[in-house]
């Protein structure tokens, strides 16, 4: 990024936490997904969240977006108590979502898309160019295949685009939701540590969500794992660099 | 000459099929929502026009009422009925059926307010004159083809220019997805009903005065709209409009070999070949849900 602080809302209050949830439940049809889960996750840093499959990760982001309802609970965006809990309230409080896959639209082309994204935002056309230069700076293979529709762009392409996407209505927040699967881990590092960087140059704090736990732990601060819907451990990376460890909460 | 002059005529019928089965194919396309009462829209968009002609009101303001009748109505069988279902996880049957009933409800209050039979606007526009020997043409057929020509560039050029309209393509692709950019898909569905019928007030508004209108005729175009939107292929605009284009133009031309009450039958032989030979349709999209 040319500015290095260009992404940040200066007149938003500054807080030492980006998300602060408590006793978060919720579920489908009946079966309890997330029990009474709290999370902190602090401005500026990153915050790597592992598990298996079906242990309540990406419900965690859903809920934490406003995409799904909790039981119970609630959360506290940049200290702030958010006007409701939809996307449309959690994005304008600076929170951004990746899902889960390919967030892009296969008929729309990568145009298409940020125009879409930034018109959601609300940002008026007369700053969507620099939005547009802001994410080109920090994903700048983008603008290779701009013109095309997302459906005949590679995964990690697609992947690029759905971050850039996130990335234009200037998250403080980002979520990112298994932003490595299909992809080569080489192609993975390409695309994960500009993203990274963004922690030091713009202070974003971000809540990855990964299954590449070896670069996932190279880029974060801190690791939470979950299993069956709770988090059974907090701490450093490096102190689940002993595989056996890692296996057994696994 | 019997040709060109039916051709002529079926240009006209193929330009009200076209804008109403745009209208069908847009809500149908964005919603997935089959909207079996679209006809019905038709049926009070024309009978608004046929109403606000009589009280006397300009000519435009009863346009203005017309499209307003119409997209309010589709509205609030959204918001009232579809919605409501949709969030009890009701079935396409369900939809069907409530449609379905709404439609037979509105009709028989136009029938109990309006009478019942044919009602025509009378005007100078619906004249036919001589063009060629043999050949007569009414303005109506210009500004219908006019019309159903603006609108249909208007509509491709909303849903490909303007964040609104790309918002509509996105929510046809992927409802789910719309909301992680911060859009409602409920207000994108709201928007695509409204647009879709009040396609079909244009349409109304030519039959009113050509043909005329009377109270059931909503299902005759409901069922073109259909035909025209799987003749066109699922999911494409173009492919709708261009099928209901296709379909007035069939249906007119089949008076060289039948008689007039089997004409509309011929829509249909159009769409069982299609469902036969090209059940894709002439621009068939792969559905991505």
């Amino acid at each position: 990024m040319a500015a290095s602080t260009g992404g940040l809302n200066r007149s938003r209050p500054t807080t030492a936490h980006a998300i602060e949830a408590t006793g978060l439940s919720a579920g489908f049809g009946g079966r309890e997904v997330l029990q009474d889960v709290s999370l902190t996750l602090k401005a500026g840093e990153i915050l790597c969240m592992i598990g298996h499959n079906g242990a309540g990760k990406s419900t965690l982001l859903r809920v934490l977006f406003g995409l799904h309802r909790p039981s119970t609970g609630g959360m506290r965006v940049f200290g702030e108590t958010p006007s409701n809990y939809t996307p449309a309230a959690l994005g304008a409080a600076g929170v951004a979502l990746v899902p889960e896959g390919r967030g892009v639209f296969p008929d729309l082309t990568v145009e298409e898309i940020f125009g879409l994204a930034l018109w959601s935002a609300g940002v008026p056309k007369s700053g969507q160019r620099e939005r547009i230069d802001e994410v080109l700076d920090v994903l700048p293979r983008i603008k290779e295949f701009r013109g095309r529709r997302a459906g005949t762009l590679s995964g990690g392409q697609q992947q690029m685009v759905s971050i850039g996407r996130a990335l234009l209505t200037r998250p403080r927040a980002l979520l990112l939701d298994e932003p490595s699967i299909g992809l080569a881990p080489k192609l993975f590092q390409d695309l994960i540590r500009p993203i990274a960087a963004l922690r030091e140059s713009r202070g974003m704090a971000i809540l990855l969500v990964e299954q590449n736990v070896r670069e996932a732990f190279a880029v974060s601060d801190r690791v939470l794992v979950m299993r069956s819907g709770k988090f059974i451990f907090e701490g450093a990376p490096s102190e689940l660099d002993d595989h056996a460890k890692l296996m057994e909460l696994f | 000459m019997l040709f060109l002059q039916l051709l002529l005529n079926g240009l006209q019928t193929g330009a009200i099929y076209a804008l109403t089965a745009a209208g069908f194919a847009l809500i149908f396309g964005a919603t997935k929502i089959f909207h079996v009462a679209h006809g019905t829209a038709f049926t009070i968009a024309g009978y608004v026009f046929l109403f606000a002609w009589g009280a006397g009101w300009p000519s435009w303001l009863g346009v203005l009422a017309s499209i307003a009748a119409a997209m309010v109505f589709g509205i609030v069988m959204e918001r009232l009925v579809y919605r409501p279902i949709q969030r009890h996880e009701g079935s396409f049957f369900t939809v069907f059926v409530a449609a379905f009933g709404v439609s037979i409800v509105v009709q028989n209050i136009i029938g109990m307010i309006a009478g019942r039979g044919f009602a025509t606007v009378d005007t100078p526009l619906s004249f036919s004159a001589e063009i060629l020997p043999e050949i007569f043409v009414a303005p109506m057929l210009w500004i219908s083809l006019a019309t159903a020509g603006v609108l249909f560039v208007a509509l491709t050029l909303f849903l490909t220019r303007h964040p609104a309209g790309v918002a509509l393509r996105a929510l046809a692709q992927n409802p789910d997805l719309i909301r992680t950019y911060g859009l409602s898909s409920n207000g994108l569905s709201v928007l695509a009903f409204a647009i879709g019928s009040a396609l079909a007030a244009p349409a109304a508004i030519v039959t009113a005065m050509t043909t005329g209108l009377n109270e059931a005729i909503g299902h005759h175009v409901m069922l073109i709209s259909i035909a025209a939107t799987i003749v066109g292929g699922i999911g494409s605009l173009r492919g709708a409009a261009l099928a209901g284009m296709m379909l007035g133009i069939a249906e007119s031309l089949a008076l060289t070999v039948v008689d007039t009450q089997w004409a509309e039958a011929v829509s249909f032989l159009v769409l069982f070949g299609f469902i036969i030979f090209r059940p894709a349709g002439i621009f068939g999209v792969t559905q991505t849900r």
